[in-house]
């Protein structure tokens, strides 16, 4: 067990070393960072005069080994639009984001699983059908496409919601629809298979033969273990969901994460955009170690 | 669930849904979102400071430069300003505006140190001096006849020095106070800015009391927040849009002609082909720039033959450029191209319709026999090989004097050989563009920047195509013309009925 942990952490840290490489060098790949952060009026001898100011006229492996030797101790630069740290403006903007992903992923799991369960127990009928319909389409609408059909009809049509802002219960309806679809129509869907293939179990049929009830049969047996890869995925979106919906924060104006690392894209802000690349992929590496582990604990034939 | 009944009273607070424009209070929707409001350290545009802050010199809605901060200015030699300043102005906070608040303002953005990266508008300034509480000079490294234009825009909009030493830079960003018509009350950094009417404002109390800048980054969904009154003015509407909110009873589009930047195909003549001016002339000879503009953009952009803007000081209204097809070949064979020739260029997706324009003037330059090879480059990406040289020899950009509204800002950065912007190098133009810079006679600082426009239509360093529109969109009540520098000043907006 004990080695596991050393391994994976050890694979966690070059996994993040790599990301900080990547996210590090890729500001020197288009040309020079010092003219880019100016406005377009400035002369040769201010860009010179800046790119000696901001240290970016020393050898580029210098500048990563200082790079890395801040980000260690928490300070991974300071925003070049809002004058601030990076670290301070993300912790800012997690609140919102956490907020739409959980709210995102509550529903569409409530709904999911719902959906699922009675798309399997009556399976191969008309129902059926419809669910995995409805599953398909959810999964395959892209979600900038329902986000602006959203809202036409509740914003523009029907004058049920606003259009977009930050506050409200009124304000996280929309955007957790749009983003909630699409995990929706996934967590259907593999409820729906993993059921399926429970349902087909020896100790299934054992628990029928026994004379328990079609629903105590299918609730407390087969779903249950037809839970484990969906409490996988789930984690795994949830996951992708803290490094903030771009999309979806952009279309209906959520000031999250997501938003924050678009605008600075399109702003040039070059230590915000490697802090939120670098802090999405420290969740992504965190949660992965944190799946593992939980695998290893819950189910006794993953061995360490 | 507690998430129900919020559910509930959210739909029923929508039914009560406040309108964007009610009177005393506007509600403004901008793609853009504002990060940090110091005027002296913006990276972002002044529109929303610019109504917190004032500046010595202003521009009416003519563009022309009237007294703000200072009732008067003078030139005393060609090197020192002195402006002579409006008394009992006092900040939000009650601090006098006196000549030690100009030379504070102006010195820190100066001051190395403090590494402002709007530095280079105001670079000409060698020191400032306070002659009396209500006398200033400025004083510059060499002739700057753009002093006065430079003391009406960002970063020299006049803070106060007592408040700003008190609460530091950081701070001032979050909490800025100004001497303008809006005092700031809250600032939620990327998402919207509230400001209230500064009723002691010397130009008189704001007829608006309540203003929120909000910031909506998708278009369609800006368009939708206008349409629905939870905006009562947008800036950056999409064409293709346009039509909609004409169509709808309570908006309308606002088209503000000459309000946009020049759109242009830069050369890079420093290597073969485009070192020869017969090839460039060719190339312009080719472009059909009225079809372009009627049928691409729909008449959302003006046609023009300079790069100076209408509004600019130094514009001279040169010729559209000619197209003539038949006349670009024989130059081409001229040059030595008999067979044409075969060149890469660049059109980002950046300006209206410009992937299509693109398009368009890669099939007319086929027409000539030059086969151009069309990119469309991500943004994000071109707009940092532009600088760095590494673009393709044919490249879309656009540019425009911006505020300054004066011929140097909108041809020195891209004519003026060395400029991080230019890709041409021509003495004759290096020389007039640097005599522009020493002159401070205004009609013959106006006949050298005349000249230069001469030499560019005939020398042909870049291909002009022509000005955009800007586009607003705004309810019917909201009584606004929109601006050729682009700026909303609420002062002077009204809300009707």
């Amino acid at each position: 067990m004990i080695r596991f942990l050393v391994q994976r952490l050890g694979l966690s840290v070059i996994v993040l070393l790599g990301v900080s490489a990547i996210v590090f060098f890729a500001l020197f790949l288009n040309g020079d960072p010092a003219a880019l952060m100016l406005p377009p009026t400035a002369s040769r001898a201010e860009i010179d005069a800046y790119r000696h100011a901001m240290g970016f006229d020393d050898p580029v492996l210098l500048q990563y080994f200082r790079y890395l030797a801040h980000a260690v101790t928490g300070d991974l630069g300071t925003s070049l639009r809002f004058g601030l740290p990076v670290t301070g403006l993300i912790a800012e903007r997690l609140p919102a984001t956490a907020l739409l992903a959980v709210t995102a992923l509550t529903w569409s799991t409530a709904l999911g699983l719902a959906l699922g369960v009675a798309a399997a127990v009556t399976r191969g009928t008309a129902w059926d059908l419809l669910v995995r319909l409805v599953a398909l389409s959810g999964q395959a609408i892209p979600v900038f496409w329902l986000g602006l059909l959203l809202l036409l009809l509740f914003a523009l049509r029907w004058r049920m919601l606003p259009t977009g802002g930050y506050g409200e219960a009124r304000h996280l309806v929309l955007p957790a629809v749009a983003l909630g679809a699409y995990y929706m129509s996934a967590v259907t869907r593999l409820v729906r298979v993993s059921l399926i293939e429970a349902l087909g179990q020896d100790y299934v049929r054992t628990a029928r033969a026994k004379g328990l009830s079609s629903s105590r049969v299918v609730l407390r047996h087969a779903l249950r273990n037809a839970l484990v890869p969906v409490v996988t995925v789930q984690a795994m979106q949830f996951a992708s969901l803290l490094g903030g919906a771009l999309v979806t924060e952009i279309i209906f104006a959520w000031p999250g994460i997501g938003r924050l690392a678009v605008q600075a894209i399109q702003n040039r802000d070059f230590p915000l955009v490697q802090a939120v690349v670098l802090l999405s992929a420290c969740v992504f590496v965190a949660i992965n170690l944190l799946t593992d582990i939980a695998y290893a604990v819950l189910n006794p034939r993953v061995r360490l | 669930m507690r998430l129900v009944p919020s559910l509930v009273t959210g739909m029923l607070a929508a039914l009560l849904l406040a309108g964007g424009a009610r009177a005393g209070e506007l509600v403004i929707g901008r793609a853009a979102s504002v990060g940090a409001m110091d005027p002296g350290f913006l990276r972002e545009p002044a529109t929303v400071v610019d109504n917190v802050f004032d500046t010595l010199v202003m521009r009416d809605a003519a563009m022309k430069l009237v007294p703000g901060l200072a009732t008067a200015w003078k030139a005393i030699d060609d090197t020192t300003w002195e402006f002579t300043l409006r008394p009992d102005v006092t900040f939000h906070n009650g601090e006098k505006f006196t000549a030690d608040a100009v030379k504070f303002s102006l010195e820190r953005v100066l001051d190395p140190a403090a590494k402002s990266p709007t530095i280079s508008y105001i670079r000409t300034i060698a020191g400032v001096d306070v002659v009396d509480p209500l006398t200033v000079r400025v004083r510059t490294n060499g002739p700057d006849p753009l002093l006065p234009t430079r003391m009406s825009r960002y970063p020299a909009y006049i803070v106060p020095p007592g408040y700003v030493k008190q609460v530091g830079p950081e701070q001032f960003a979050r909490k800025p106070v100004g001497t303008g018509p809006y005092v700031v009350g809250e600032f939620v950094p990327d998402d919207h800015v509230t400001m209230k009417a500064n009723a002691a404002y010397w130009r008189g109390k704001p007829a608006i009391d309540t203003v929120i800048w909000r910031a909506i980054p998708d278009a369609t969904a800006r368009v939708t927040a206008l349409m629905t009154g939870e905006v009562g003015l947008i800036e950056a509407v999409p064409v293709e849009l346009g039509k909609t909110l004409d169509d709808n009873p309570e908006t309308s589009l606002l088209r503000v002609k000459n309000g946009g930047l020049i759109i242009y195909l830069g050369l890079k003549s420093g290597e073969k082909p485009l070192d020869d001016a017969r090839v460039r002339q060719a190339l312009s000879l080719a472009i059909d720039r009225k079809t372009i503009v009627a049928e691409v953009l729909r008449n959302n952009a003006s046609l023009t033959g300079t790069q100076v803007g209408v509004f600019d000081f130094g514009y001279k209204d040169e010729p559209v450029p000619a197209y003539d097809p038949a006349k670009a070949k024989a130059l081409l064979a001229e040059a030595g191209y008999p067979n044409g020739l075969s060149i890469k260029m660049q059109v980002p997706r950046r300006y209206i319709n410009s992937a299509d324009v693109g398009q368009v003037i890669a099939q007319e330059f086929a027409a000539i026999g030059v086969k151009a090879e069309l990119e469309v480059p991500d943004w994000p990406v071109y707009a940092q090989m532009v600088p760095a040289g590494k673009q393709a020899p044919i490249y879309m950009l656009a540019w425009g004097s911006t505020q300054t509204l004066d011929a140097d800002a909108a041809i020195y950065p891209i004519f003026r050989s060395g400029e991080p912007y230019s890709t041409y190098s021509n003495p004759e133009m290096d020389k007039l563009l640097d005599e522009s810079r020493r002159t401070i006679d205004p009609a013959a600082r106006a006949a050298v920047l005349a000249r230069a426009q001469d030499l560019a239509a005939t020398q042909v360093p870049a291909l002009t195509l022509y000005q955009e529109d800007t586009l607003y969109g705004k309810r019917k009540s909201v009584e606004f013309k929109g601006r050729a520098d682009a700026r909303i000043p609420v002062f002077d907006i009204r809300i009707g009925n």
